[in-house]
């Protein structure tokens, strides 16, 4: 899907790219004198393309489980969450309108996020070190977005290279989502110390969770190359509204069978791109377009 | 200006799926560990309390007997733990269900020792009250009768079926007794049930317009049979096949009707909507029925009568092959199939329990296994949307 996504974006640019040339092919403007061309270059329409790596945090809003313990404190068995560990992907298509060094930019972004955590359990007897059974719960999380961010950015240079600083709004609708849980643990009652292994159970989870909110700030740098611009940019995503579906929140046997539910979490992201943008509006003939 | 409104916008989107009470309370699974290796505790039967949470008796495993002992555990209505009592292992062997009379909690158990029935009294809030001596000895299954209890209870020295009505004070207003037949060997089940060596058996007592009934032995077979109490026979009488057969539910109907599930050889049979014949000998296998070839051999089966999206439904709950619990619904009036669910998956899960909350949900409760082995007490509790959809009807 993915693969698929980044293909058809980089046609689409590729596609924009060309129809821009051949029209231009046939064009005959004037070379505008340089005030001329001055205000031409207070205002440019960019598309572009951009992929990367995200790497994803969630953090417990409010904890739930399944497991209530009667005799012992529920902080035993409760979920230990990775942070920024795991790393996603995302494919974004980029239109950006600039307007004397502030731009706006919509950035609609195929996302793949993941993150983990685990939980722990164990029975003993006291009477007997032998009767004792240890189980480690893995889970992963593997969930996809269709994100629709809106930036402001703000150019601090306007060279060649161009560094920027980039603030904005994200809405994430959800895609698709799937859980993965691995059980391990050690059985001492056995006759010896077994250690073991399950086979990892992978349930589709798309009814767990839900679309989301967050805002995003981030920073980056344009470097015009040729009748180009190649983008690097990294930003930080903070979710901030609930990822899961609260209504729905035991509605997966076999999660729940196991003893496993979501918690309500913000979906927090560390994202990184790079990518290219094209200009859409040319001063002359030759497709010059910017301060080169 | 734009930048705002859809900020706006997405703010207003964003907001809506913070955490949410009532659905927290409408629905959830819960299972009530215990991080002792050798515990072992089972639900009986549930009841949902005034405050909206629930009161759970239970059984647990005695190390220095062989009879259950009686657990008690109180949750609040999120399914969060709130309270739990090991009662003294001086009183075993718990029966269900949780009789509400007068705002009190009644159940019945046994002592250890001299094996005489005992009615305990417990508070919503799960702490015991009182505990008076019935006299009988076995007690097997009870009901409500108005503000008095029905009792079953089987009488080892005289090897009779023994049925009472009990009033809140432990005082028996009548009683009769059935013989369950001469020899050991009619015995032998019914010891075995007690002390969890064998099959559970479905025994069973309540009361249908005048008509006493109670699903025990006599005559040598587990038989469904009606009595007024007085006579020294039983009026009528639904045979089974000794302990091989016969039924495993009942639950009277409008119009003389019952809602009954039985088993034979290990088959079992759903009858949503049978007429039963109350006076005269019968025999449990011509009643025919639903085969449910999914559940476990000789299945327990809990029957609920409710009222679903305005219908009154006959929900069956019972444990299938594949260790889910099985809920299937049949329209009371027609006895047509109207939905079913399964509860449970990856661990083994069976029912003990169902009943009606307050929100017009369901809360069934029952046991898994734990890591495949600890045996614990699980709670679904399905919102009314849940129930309302599953048993929508075809």
């Amino acid at each position: 899907m993915k693969f698929i996504l980044s293909l058809a974006l980089t046609v689409a640019i590729s596609t924009t790219g060309f129809s821009q040339f051949k029209k231009k092919a046939s064009n005959t403007l004037p070379k505008p004198k340089p005030s001329q061309q001055n205000k031409f270059l207070e205002k440019q329409w960019w598309l572009g393309f951009k992929a990367g790596t995200n790497f994803a945090q969630a953090k417990p809003i409010k904890s739930y489980t399944v497991m209530v313990p009667t005799k012992y404190a529920a902080g035993l068995n409760a979920k230990e969450y990775d942070s920024f560990s795991k790393t996603g992907s995302q494919a974004t298509l980029e239109a950006t309108f600039y307007y004397k060094g502030i731009s706006f930019s919509v950035q609609p972004t195929y996302r793949h996020t993941r993150f983990t955590y685990f939980n722990q359990f164990r029975w003993y007897n006291t009477e007997n070190s032998a009767e004792t059974l240890e189980l480690r719960y893995d889970q992963e999380q593997k969930i996809d977005y269709a994100d629709f961010p809106l930036f402001i950015k703000y150019d601090i240079l306007r060279d060649k290279l161009r560094p920027y600083v980039q603030v904005g709004i994200v809405y994430s609708m959800l895609i698709n989502a799937n859980k993965a849980v691995a059980i391990s643990g050690t059985d001492y009652a056995s006759g010896g110390t077994n250690q073991f292994a399950n086979e990892t159970l992978i349930v589709g989870a798309k009814d767990l969770y839900e679309n989301y909110w967050g805002i995003a700030a981030g920073v980056g740098v344009d470097y015009n190359l040729g009748n180009v611009r190649l983008v690097l940019e990294g930003s930080y995503w903070k979710g901030m509204s609930n990822i899961t579906n609260t209504k729905n929140r035991f509605g997966n046997d076999r999660l729940a069978g196991i003893g496993d539910v979501p918690d309500d979490l913000d979906l927090n992201n560390i994202i990184i791109s790079a990518g290219v943008l094209f200009p859409m509006r040319f001063l002359s003939s030759n497709f010059k377009t910017l301060d080169r | 200006m734009r930048f705002i409104f859809i900020l706006g916008l997405v703010l207003l989107f964003g907001c809506s799926n913070d955490s949410d009470p009532t659905a927290d309370k409408a629905s959830f699974t819960r299972i009530f560990d215990n991080n002792k290796f050798n515990a072992t505790y089972y639900p009986i039967d549930i009841k949902q309390t005034p405050d909206g949470g629930y009161l759970i008796l239970g059984g647990r495993r005695l190390l220095n007997s062989n009879f259950s002992g009686i657990y008690l555990l109180k949750v609040d209505e999120y399914g969060g733990f709130v309270s739990e009592v090991e009662v003294d292992e001086e009183l075993v062997a718990p029966i269900g269900p949780l009789m509400l009379a007068n705002g009190t909690y009644y159940f019945f158990c046994m002592t250890n020792v001299g094996l005489q029935t005992q009615l305990i009294s417990v508070n919503a809030d799960g702490t015991l009250v009182d505990q008076v001596a019935v006299g009988n000895s076995y007690p097997a299954a009870a009901a409500l009768d108005g503000n008095n209890f029905l009792l079953q209870s089987y009488d080892h020295v005289d090897k009779e079926s023994v049925i009472s009505v009990v009033s809140t004070s432990g005082a028996v207003s009548s009683t009769k007794a059935f013989s369950i037949g001469a020899g050991d060997a009619v015995e032998e089940p019914i010891i075995a049930h007690f002390l969890q060596t064998g099959r559970k058996l479905p025994f069973l007592v309540g009361k249908s317009g005048s008509a006493y009934y109670f699903n025990g032995f006599y005559n040598y077979t587990l038989s469904l049979s009606f009595t007024n109490l007085v006579a020294d026979e039983p009026q009528g009488i639904v045979q089974g096949q000794q302990d091989d057969g016969g039924i495993s539910q009942a639950v009277p109907l409008d119009g003389g009707k019952f809602a009954l599930a039985r088993f034979n050889f290990g088959d079992n049979y759903f009858l949503p909507s049978a007429t039963l014949n109350s006076s005269g000998i019968s025999s449990s296998t011509d009643l025919g029925g639903h085969s449910l070839p999914e559940l476990t051999a000789n299945a327990r089966v809990q029957i609920l009568r409710t009222t679903i999206n305005a219908r009154k439904v006959v929900l069956y709950a019972s444990d299938t092959r594949s260790k889910q619990i099985a809920l299937l619904g049949y329209d009371e009036a027609t006895g047509a199939l109207v939905g079913s669910k399964y509860l449970g998956f990856s661990n083994p899960f069976e029912v003990a329990s169902l009943t009606p909350t307050s929100d017009g949900g369901l809360i069934v409760c029952g046991t898994t296994y734990v890591a495949g082995r600890f045996t614990r007490i699980c709670l679904f509790k399905l919102s009314q949307e849940e129930v309302t959809k599953a048993f929508k009807g075809f």
